[in-house]
């Protein structure tokens, strides 16, 4: 979608799982503690957060919250339908017993 | 955090008119007076300012020699020169002198106030943050190598303070007359502060050669003793620091939602709650982090009867809203 800079996927502890920007990525994303902020999302479904310059919309998932950083403009009506339509796929993945786990599916 | 505005003209009858026409912008920056450049240096080692505005032909120092001793000695402090005898060779020097902005005389008093806004938006524009630790996060610009210029307000005795950091590193700090080392220990004794952060560092000259973390048990040191000097600025003409009272907020938000949205806007209650500081404060720091400027506001789902609009401030205000409400316009409404 236009106006995304990027997205970060983050453990329910805070920690950077994934992250993709279309733009200069922000330096320290791993270095830095995202603890807090994380914490600071707990019990939230759905955060908009509008800032002068930009906006980060969170979303929280099985697996942990997913941040986009986004332009002001960005038509956010879009942006929840996208979430809503692929954040059921992102699942924990489920550890594979047995002789199964040696194969490729 | 209220900004000083120093005004500078010999013309008694002018500062007095741009003193009142400045009345309405009030929440935005206090004024403070000066009828000459020895007065204006006087004032500005007493305060800490945020804008010079000055006239350049005045007598004893006049404007030129002012903006000189600025750039000298406070080259983060913006001067922008107004003038009766106005010409393209003054205008000319004046900004090569350092002058941000010129304008002639006669002018609107609103392009004149349009012209603060926009270069007093400057000095926050890496975002702000009300009631922090001051040594937490300045160890925190440290760690992140940031290259800025952060102006901070005591929150118990309402000093002002201004710290210069090149890659994270401290170059030199200031609060009224005190400077380097000796400013640094009074502002890491405040344990509450507001803080605006501007990107960018306009001093060169390294001051401080002590590590953060000396300085901040030194102050934490000095302040159990009570070394830190207690010296209030002498402020030489201010208008009352405007302090919004929360019902008037909850007022100005009501009638602004009701006049873009009418009835239909789904709002269901507004009221102040300081238990959302904190999560506001972390919000703030990410925002800071990606360079977004500063938090104007949040939209919460908790999955609840009611869904939140955050709003930062001196105590967060809450906006509950029916999700089935017009979320798009109302954020929309809020944001004008």
């Amino acid at each position: 979608m236009e106006g995304v800079k990027g997205l970060m996927l983050f453990s329910l502890a805070g920690d950077p799982v994934y992250k993709e920007f279309n733009q200069a990525q922000p330096e320290g994303i791993e270095s830095r503690d995202w603890s807090l902020f994380i914490e600071s999302l707990a019990g939230m479904r759905e955060t908009d957060l509008i800032f002068e310059k930009g906006r980060l919309y969170i979303r929280r998932t099985e697996i942990g919250y997913l941040v986009i950083l986004m332009g002001l403009f960005v038509p956010i009506a879009m942006m929840r339908l996208q979430c809503d339509i692929l954040l059921p796929s992102l699942k924990p993945a489920k550890a594979v017993k047995g002789i199964r786990r040696l194969f490729k599916k | 955090m209220i900004k000083n505005v120093l005004l500078v003209d010999d013309d008694h009858e002018m500062l007095i008119a741009l003193k009142e026409g400045f009345q309405k912008y009030k929440d935005s920056f206090s004024i403070l007076l000066a009828s000459d450049g020895l007065k204006a240096v006087e004032g500005l080692k007493k305060n800490t300012i945020s804008l010079v505005v000055t006239d350049l032909k005045m007598p004893g120092m006049d404007g030129f020699e002012l903006l000189a001793h600025i750039m000298e000695n406070y080259p983060d402090i913006p001067v922008t020169i107004i003038t009766g005898y106005s010409t393209p060779e003054m205008e000319r020097l004046a900004r090569e002198g350092g002058a941000v902005g010129y304008i002639a005389k006669p002018f609107l008093i609103e392009n004149l106030a349009r012209q603060i806004m926009t270069t007093l938006r400057k000095e926050s524009e890496g975002g702000t943050l009300h009631n922090v630790s001051s040594g937490l996060f300045l160890q925190l610009v440290e760690m992140e190598q940031k290259t800025c210029t952060i102006r901070l307000e005591d929150k118990f005795s309402n000093k002002k303070g201004i710290l210069f950091f090149q890659e994270g590193e401290l170059l030199d700090a200031r609060v009224n007359d005190l400077q380097g080392e000796n400013a640094a220990y009074e502002i890491f004794a405040w344990d509450q502060v507001n803080l605006s952060i501007q990107n960018g560092c306009a001093l060169k000259e390294k001051r401080i050669h002590s590590e953060m973390q000396h300085l901040i048990l030194e102050a934490a040191r000095r302040k159990d003793e009570d070394l830190v000097g207690d010296v209030q600025p002498e402020v030489m003409e201010e208008v009352e620091p405007f302090e919004p009272d929360p019902a008037d907020i909850i007022v100005a938000i009501k009638e602004k939602i009701e006049a873009k949205l009418g009835p239909s806007s789904g709002v269901e209650d507004i009221y102040q709650d300081n238990s959302w500081d904190s999560r506001l404060l972390q919000f703030s720091r990410a925002g800071i982090f990606f360079n977004i400027g500063e938090l104007e506001m949040g939209y919460i789902d908790k999955g609840e009867e009611n869904d939140f609009i955050v709003m930062p401030g001196e105590n967060s205000t809450v906006i509950a809203v029916n999700p089935k409400g017009p979320r798009d316009k109302l954020l929309r409404a809020l944001s004008e």
